[in-house]
């Protein structure tokens, strides 16, 4: 990876709380290139709070602190609230974890996704349409021209996150960062979704930052992988690598999934007294 | 004798038929999965089923006997269910000990909490976790708690609506453990939806794939571990389960 597109290091991210400061990132550094990168994490690992600082959205009374935070020659500790608004969504955007509270019940699913496009550029109304329409193909929607015409409470959970992916990939961002981007979906759709995803990075050479608790998923669809334990990277592969890792927090996340041939009688759980020390 | 019998089951939302003529049957202590993409209809015959949707047409009997939906007290104390979300589907202004409580009081069971008890321990919960809300417990904390309620008024069959897709891998798995463990002690019939096939593998003896509100396949679990589905659709979702595994 010659060119980075983005260089984070010594990342932190804290909140106040009346029992002091808690680090929910603790000084994290990582690189990404035009590539597909992984991060894996439990519930409160830290890993969504990874992405959302990339994107400053972390409101106060959260703070975000880097030593070098810099994407695309840009450095993000210098921007201002304004001119991260002009990054997000058109150079970097993001997906989020619950279509349910991520569309906009008064607004229909057309409505939406133009609005996304026509923040950043400028289009006549049937440009619009068409993009739109052809966006909601792109992303497997059966019948567009019916669901474009649908508010987010009308579609079902699948097709609101598939919705909400068209509306991210639309402008063609240069860094997607997809936070758990199909875990409301079907593995069927799963996988689509996910090879949709890939091809658009690939034909146009965008970064793929994946957060995600799915290691099975992630060995798929990343080139690395960040393991991500309680604001700390506790372990770093290729994602080819990933059954060879190392760190007992890594084989237990592992070992505890269900495999579809399964005979163990009982699945092995994390002991969490076990590195909570560290 | 077998648990649940559907013969021919119809379900439709007003206009949308959603399922369409269903059969099968779930022998008493069998642990059943439907599975099948969003949209297939599991969830509808769940709920209809548990009385929660009586826009059906067609059979269901329980333990032999047929379903009245207008009669939901006594659906519930044959047949409870668990729900995917345990952040929604817990009162947030409740405790723990008065979710607990409630189906007792609503079937007029007296009782002294020795019930919330005992349940609190079958699903491995602190006593001291029972004067809490569920703003104060973890996802896995509050999915048991769903289970404890499901499990106070004895029932027989349990309805399961992807209980563990909200939850992390470990603690799917801790969750997983319980519900194999308390199947085996309670000797319970379980109805599981979900679209994941290895927890299928791990949980249910037999399942039936679903395709556009019609059961398409019904396999063991032999079946699915060998991937011998006769249907290209079931194919189609072993092989979209299976190919994104590791180990």
């Amino acid at each position: 990876m010659s060119q980075k597109l983005l260089e984070i290091e010594d990342l932190r991210v804290t909140f106040p709380t009346h029992q002091g400061d808690v680090e929910v990132v603790k000084g994290i550094s990582f690189d990404l290139g035009r590539e597909r990168l992984a991060i894996v994490g439990e519930s409160g690992s830290g890993k969504s709070m990874t992405g959302r600082s990339i994107l400053k959205l972390i409101r106060s009374p959260g703070r975000v602190t880097a030593n070098k935070f810099i994407f695309d020659g840009i450095d993000l500790n210098k921007q201002s609230e304004r001119q991260m608004r002009k990054l997000r969504g058109a150079r970097i955007s993001m997906v989020m974890q619950d279509p349910k509270f991520s569309l906009n019940p008064v607004l229909t699913i057309k409505d939406q996704i133009a609005e996304a496009l026509r923040t950043h550029q400028k289009l006549t109304r049937k440009e619009l349409d068409e993009k739109v329409l052809h966006m909601l193909d792109q992303v497997r929607i059966n019948d567009p021209a019916r669901v474009a015409k649908l508010y987010p409470h009308e579609v079902s959970g699948g097709m609101g996150q598939r919705i909400m992916i068209a509306m991210m990939l639309i402008p063609e961002p240069d860094l997607l960062i997809a936070d758990e981007p199909t875990s409301a979906l079907d593995v069927s759709v799963q996988a689509q979704v996910l090879d949709l995803i890939d091809n658009l990075i690939q034909e146009n050479g965008m970064g793929l930052i994946l957060i995600s608790h799915d290691l099975n998923l992630v060995a798929n669809y990343a080139d690395r992988v960040l393991i991500m334990n309680s604001g700390e990277i506790v372990e770093q592969c290729n994602a080819s690598e990933l059954h060879k890792a190392t760190h007992p927090y890594t084989q237990g996340l592992l070992n505890a999934m269900p495999r579809i041939d399964e005979t163990r009688d009982e699945l092995p759980t994390l002991d969490r007294t076990q590195w909570a020390a560290t | 004798m077998s648990a649940i019998d559907l013969n021919n089951l119809n379900i439709a939302y007003s206009s949308v038929q959603v399922v369409h003529g269903a059969s099968l049957t779930v022998n008493e202590g069998e642990s059943f999965a439907l599975v099948g993409e969003s949209g297939s209809g599991k969830s509808t015959i769940l709920k209809a089923i548990c009385g929660l949707n009586d826009e059906w047409t067609g059979e269901i009997k329980l333990y032999g006997e047929k379903v009245d939906p207008r009669n939901r007290a006594d659906i519930s104390r044959i047949s409870q269910m668990v729900f995917q979300d345990p952040y929604g589907s817990l009162h947030p202004r409740k405790t723990v000990d008065t979710t607990l409580s409630e189906p007792l009081a609503i079937h007029g069971i007296k009782d002294n909490g020795d019930r919330v008890v005992e349940m609190l321990n079958a699903v491995g919960l602190d006593q001291r976790y029972r004067f809490r809300f569920p703003h104060q417990m973890s996802g896995g904390q509050r999915q048991r708690v769903a289970i404890a309620r499901a499990l106070m008024l004895k029932p027989k069959l349990l309805l399961l609506d992807e209980p563990t897709s909200a939850l992390d891998v470990s603690v799917q798995a801790e969750i997983l453990n319980l519900l194999k463990q308390l199947r085996k002690d309670q000797n319970l019939t379980f109805l599981l939806v979900t679209h994941d096939l290895p927890v299928v593998s791990f949980l249910c003896d037999r399942l039936a794939v679903m395709k556009k509100g019609k059961i398409v396949e019904i396999a063991t679990r032999d079946q699915l571990a060998k991937g011998e589905f006769n249907d290209a659709y079931s194919q189609e979702l072993y092989h979209a389960s299976k190919h994104e595994h590791v180990a």
